[in-house]
């Protein structure tokens, strides 16, 4: 009995992947936790005076759609279904929770993601829900006025605010390549300053998170991400380019559910998102296994929907949730449009990952950020080079190598000689 | 006579030869495969339904039972290295001034295209030794970064013989993410560590034959036969 016990639990043995059933003792006390921290936080002051209710009906979204969501949203969070009416409840206390977003080095694609949608969507309603307390797309202050709002804003909320980051840090030359405001404040200064006092920071983006783009080789401002440079709080990736705003949104609101930050990956990200592999949950899998590819943009391959491996697709590496959420509503994604996944959640995604072509014909620069060239073609030029060696010893040994000879050899000649002779 | 002055030398055990000839299979089957996993350089003409063809995925087996192969025979090898009851291949690795005096003729012996020859050519030279050695830890190296390559594809941490499995390879192998530069970057050197098994096969092939012709002791022949025959004096005929 006792080795039918041991066999068991080797095989059922707990790992670090993602565990999306915990077993009802788990779930009861966490529901338990929950709503003890949600009805806490009702019974503090709203920061805005905005009800979801209300703003819902104001943008047409009916209370069906909007328990839709929830479903979806709380499958999404890994919960289970009995945690509908606290996840729908989070939404509704998301304006308990001060948010600071901040800009750096990067192109506002991760609010542009957010805010142009073709209908006002459940998630760009929730940003109008959370005290937004500085972004600077959004936001009618400028200049001298907005900075008055950020330092209120910190002052105010010292310790309790989420700080979201989207951009990347440029560390170069003391930080000179981006500053804010009119004392010249680098951005290094700024994300330290704000990160001091906040209660979590996540953030956005490839850029934020990784660096992105912008620290694409050969990275001239010494662009970084949030996580190598603030140390010691609290530390959310959502990478992507653009992170997906139901990721965001997610995100933000187990905060505002749990009240701690979600279960993380080595790279920081939530495992409810990108615990998944692209390349796993992707509808072209079947014509990967096939070995049935696109060739060329456009050929009837890619008319019918062929795998985009041979494009360049890196869905076999990169972590995401995008197959099963998709983006702009789950309408569509990357490689359900057509182009194979470029791996913006990854780290050094722009260097390594974001080429339509497979790995091993794809330049990529050595280590020291030299020669550029493809592995095959660094494999083939090593090849070459040993080939030549090769050829060249082979070629003098012939000439001037000499065969070794055994000790008896010479009179063997001669006697051999000798018995021809007779 | 030449019977006089040959003397018929074991150089490997028919566990070797084995073990020898596995890996050479191995070796090229992971090389077809694994240029095709890397970029498909064929394409699928068979006219079925995607769910018969599997041309990637028998690949992508074939690569992986290849591999699977490798990594027993580089356990026995290891083994072997330093158990073996015929030939302790360690011995040869440890730096002590007779082998690395070894080492270094049988290497002048080749750059001086065999004019200067100063050592017992007959039983296996410290040169060869450490030569085989890199092939074992390249292979080795390609152990850890293929299972890391291959766990991503566990990330659900399940797998049909248990949460183990993807445990134990995630605790052997994720080291390979921070030295390489994550997912792509394993990846990238797994690809180049093919590159470097090529080149080491194809001067491993030329420098047996070279001794075949310029040694004249049949050193070729100890991988089919498992013996060398090696120059004596007369007097030891």
């Amino acid at each position: 009995m006792e080795k039918r016990e041991f066999i068991k639990k080797l095989f059922t043995v707990k790992n670090c992947a993602v565990n999306t059933n915990r077993g009802k003792a788990y779930y009861d006390a966490l529901y338990k936790k929950c709503k003890k921290r949600l009805d806490e936080l009702e019974a503090t002051e709203p920061v805005k005076n905005i009800d979801l209710k209300e703003e819902l009906k104001v943008n047409g979204v009916s209370r069906r759609t909007f328990l839709k969501w929830v479903s979806a949203t709380t499958a999404m969070l890994m919960l289970p279904p009995t945690f509908e009416p606290l996840v729908a409840k989070a939404a509704e206390l998301m304006n308990r929770l001060p948010v600071i977003w901040v800009e750096f080095q990067d192109c506002a694609g991760n609010t542009e993601a957010f805010i142009r949608s073709d209908g006002p969507k459940i998630e760009e309603i929730l940003l109008d829900i959370i005290s937004l307390e500085y972004q600077e797309t959004l936001m009618a202050p400028a200049g001298y006025q907005a900075e008055a709002q950020l330092n209120n804003a910190v002052k105010h909320f010292k310790g309790k605010y989420i700080l979201v980051v989207e951009g990347s840090v440029p560390t170069a030359e003391n930080g000179i390549y981006g500053t804010i405001g009119a004392s010249g404040k680098t951005f290094v200064e700024s994300l330290t300053g704000l990160s001091r006092n906040a209660a979590a920071i996540i953030a956005v983006g490839n850029c934020a998170t990784f660096g992105g783009v912008p620290a694409a080789s050969p990275n001239p401002t010494g662009a970084k991400g949030v996580m190598n440079i603030i140390k010691g709080k609290p530390i959310i990736n959502i990478p992507a380019c653009p992170a997906n705003p139901i990721n965001i949104v997610g995100t933000i609101l187990l905060v505002v559910l749990k009240g701690q930050i979600p279960e993380l990956d080595s790279l920081l990200r939530p495992k409810w998102a990108f615990g998944y592999r692209i390349h796993d949950n992707c509808e072209r899998r079947a014509h990967f296994d096939a070995g049935e590819y696109v060739e060329e943009w456009g050929d009837n391959r890619a008319k019918n929907n062929f795998c985009l491996y041979k494009m360049g697709c890196k869905g076999p590496m990169t972590f995401n949730n995008c197959p099963i959420v998709r983006y702009n509503e789950a309408v569509n994604w990357p490689v359900g449009a057509g182009h194979g996944c470029i791996g913006c959640s990854e780290p050094e995604f722009w260097d390594k990952y974001a080429f339509e072509r497979p790995i091993a014909d794809a330049n990529i620069k050595a280590p020291d950020g030299g020669v550029e060239s493809s592995v095959d073609e660094f494999g083939l030029g090593l090849l070459g080079v040993a080939g030549v060696g090769i050829a060249t010893h082979a070629a003098v040994s012939a000439i001037i190598g000499k065969k070794s000879k055994p000790k008896e050899d010479e009179p063997k000649e001669e006697e051999k000689e000798r018995d021809k002779d007779e | 006579m030449i019977k006089s002055t040959y003397k018929k030398v074991k150089r490997m055990t028919t566990t070797m030869r084995f073990i020898h000839w596995i890996n050479f299979f191995t070796i090229v089957v992971a090389v077809a495969t694994g240029l095709y996993i890397a970029h498909p350089y064929y394409q699928t003409f068979i006219a079925v339904s995607a769910v018969h063809k599997y041309v990637m995925a028998w690949n992508r087996w074939a690569h992986f039972i290849g591999a699977i192969l490798l990594d027993v025979t580089f356990i026995i090898i290891a083994y072997l290295y330093f158990f073996s009851r015929f030939d302790k291949p360690y011995k040869k690795l440890i730096p002590n001034r007779a082998n690395i005096k070894e080492f270094v003729e049988v290497f002048l012996n080749l750059v001086t295209f065999n004019r200067r020859k100063r050592f017992d050519s007959s039983h296996a030279d410290s040169f060869n030794t450490v030569y085989f050695t890199i092939l074992h830890l390249m292979l080795l190296f390609m152990l850890f970064s293929g299972f890391q390559l291959y766990v991503q594809g566990l990330e659900s941490g399940i797998s049909s013989i248990g949460g183990w499995w993807p445990l134990l390879i995630h605790m052997a192998t994720d080291w390979t993410l921070y030295v390489f530069g994550g997912n792509m970057g394993v990846r990238i050197a797994h690809h180049i560590g093919m590159w470097w098994i090529i080149v080491w096969v194809l001067f491993h092939i030329y420098y047996q034959v070279w001794r075949t012709i310029f040694w004249q002791e049949g050193d070729i022949a100890i991988s089919f036969g498992g013996s060398k025959f090696a120059k004596t004096d007369s007097s030891d005929a």
